[in-house]
């Protein structure tokens, strides 16, 4: 019931982007809007991912650690929204395009290698998997730190003149990468 | 620091986590969709009262380009623009513009023309608005979409006779109003754009016939998301060398700088001719998203000097990639 609920929760502004286009309300460009709330979602939820363990620490509060597949499972969503929204609108899925936009914009070649993180850590997200592959588990998945920071640049490389956002989402990627970092050498200093 | 903490502190924390998730989302909400979920209450989004309409004159033009009759919708044109006086998004040019003082309006030329003064918008239109030349033009944005625009004017040549430019003048500057009160985006500590906006042409290109002196869209003179009451529209370029709001215009013999191309040359070229075929490092320019209404949106292949190659290309002889 619970994990009903928070898969629900998370669904949220998908649902409300897919009833926006069924209404007409993302605007007179709705293609620019699906990519454009696609993409801050994919990102919002990439935060929490990191956030939960952050709260869940400071407040012993180990519940929350359960739920962070769920979530991270709903950043590739979102993130496979954001693609297939870009591949469709943008593209028009012309796939030799494709090549061309990956080799010759880094934004999409940083777009692009976050979601084939993504995808390969939502494939092995199984208890199946995670048995299979040991400690080599942990190690990929640890790769979703290289994946906020592919985000991050890919926000940063948007921005054509106004940066209060891109620098926002940015700022908060750095924290959490050097919380993180803190955190590791803590446990190091500990374990000697 | 201390070691043990008794379990109500980590209830107390819980609920204040439970908060700041809370109130992080609602901020968030706040901030990026709020302006845009209140926006359209008691704004006025442009004026009707003088219906388009589609003179013999812009059959003519539009029968000698070649184009279709097909216009966007009055309502995508002027709801969906780039302006960044108002703000980056393309729904702050409507939403913010509400309290832009259109009128009185005047242009002051200047630099090396023999006729240099300061015009009012009313003689530099020379003849009743509704008497204007209405031409539909297709509109091509740098950001790979594009619309069909019924605009209002002159030929800005016929303006530029008037005040007789020497010979040794090669270039044209048009200066934007700059007017940090009533245009947001020149206020936002954001914004990284030098104010005014700055766009240029060289003389050449400026008395081209295609160079319309813009009063009006839609045979509406009322649209300050649309740049008015006066601006330039150079069809074959990409859309910010066709500059909005001007109330200058210099003449002169070194080339001007142009605000996006100072911002960042190598995205934006000086001369920034529509080239299907030169990749631009953020958008792909071999197609254009042709947007003909909300949510009417069609992908075509774009073409050439965006469509008007004929007209134009003998003004650029050579590679060109000197002309991107």
């Amino acid at each position: 019931m619970k994990r009903f609920a928070i898969h629900a929760l998370l669904s949220v502004p998908g649902v409300l982007l897919i009833c926006g286009w069924q209404t007409d309300q993302l605007g007179v460009d709705p293609e620019k809007t699906v990519i454009w709330e696609t993409g801050i979602w994919t990102f919002n939820l990439l935060i929490t991912v990191f956030v939960l363990p952050v709260i869940a620490r400071w407040a012993r509060w180990s519940t929350l650690l359960r739920y962070r597949r769920a979530v991270g499972l709903w950043v590739f969503a979102y993130a496979s929204a954001h693609l297939v929204s870009f591949l469709t609108f943008l593209l028009g899925w012309d796939i030799t395009r494709l090549s061309e936009e990956v080799t010759e914009r880094p934004y999409v070649l940083a777009g692009f290698s976050a979601w084939l993180i993504l995808l390969t850590m939502a494939l092995t997200s199984t208890r199946w998997w995670m048995r299979r592959l040991g400690r080599w588990w942990k190690r990929l998945h640890t790769m979703v730190y290289v994946v906020l920071g592919l985000a991050a640049v890919h926000y940063l490389l948007m921005i054509r003149s106004d940066w209060a956002w891109p620098v926002t989402y940015a700022v908060c990627a750095v924290t959490l990468l050097a919380m993180r970092l803190v955190q590791r050498r803590q446990v190091i200093v500990r374990s000697n | 620091m201390s070691r043990v903490t008794d379990p109500h502190t980590y209830k107390r924390r819980r609920v204040l986590a439970a908060g700041l998730a809370l109130s992080a989302v609602g901020g968030f909400t706040a901030l990026r969709y709020g302006e845009r979920l209140t926006a359209g209450a008691g704004q006025v989004q442009g004026y009707t009262s003088e219906a388009p309409r589609l003179s013999g004159n812009d059959k003519d033009a539009a029968a000698s380009a070649g184009k279709s009759h097909r216009l966007t919708t009055k309502h995508a044109a002027t709801h969906y623009n780039n302006a960044y006086e108002f703000g980056w998004d393309k729904t702050d040019p409507f939403r913010r513009s509400a309290d832009f003082t259109l009128s009185p309006w005047s242009v002051t030329f200047d630099g090396l023309c023999h006729r240099p003064g300061t015009f009012d918008i009313d003689e530099l239109m020379g003849m009743p608005f509704s008497h204007l030349e209405e031409r539909v033009y297709d509109f091509r944005c740098v950001e790979a979409w594009s619309m069909v625009i019924p605009y209002n004017g002159r030929p800005l040549r016929d303006i530029i006779k008037v005040v007789e430019p020497m010979g040794a003048a090669r270039y044209v500057a048009f200066t934007s109003v700059y007017r940090p009160d009533e245009l947001p985006g020149q206020a936002s500590a954001f914004s990284t754009l030098e104010w005014p906006y700055v766009e240029a042409l060289t003389l050449e290109e400026a008395v081209h016939p295609l160079t319309f002196a813009t009063f009006g869209v839609y045979g509406d003179r009322h649209l300050p998301q649309n740049g008015l009451p006066f601006r330039i529209t150079v069809p074959w370029k990409y859309g910010f060398k066709s500059p909005k709001f001007i109330v200058r215009i210099t003449f002169t013999k070194d080339r001007p700088n142009a605000t996006w191309h100072r911002e960042n040359p190598s995205e934006y070229g000086w001369y920034s001719n529509v080239y299907p075929s030169i990749s631009h490092p953020r958008w792909s320019q071999a197609t254009e998203r042709r947007i003909w209404g909300d949510g009417d949106i069609e992908r075509i292949p774009s073409r050439p000097f965006n469509g008007y190659a004929e007209q134009v290309a003998h003004l650029y002889p050579g590679s060109k990639q000197q002309y991107r």
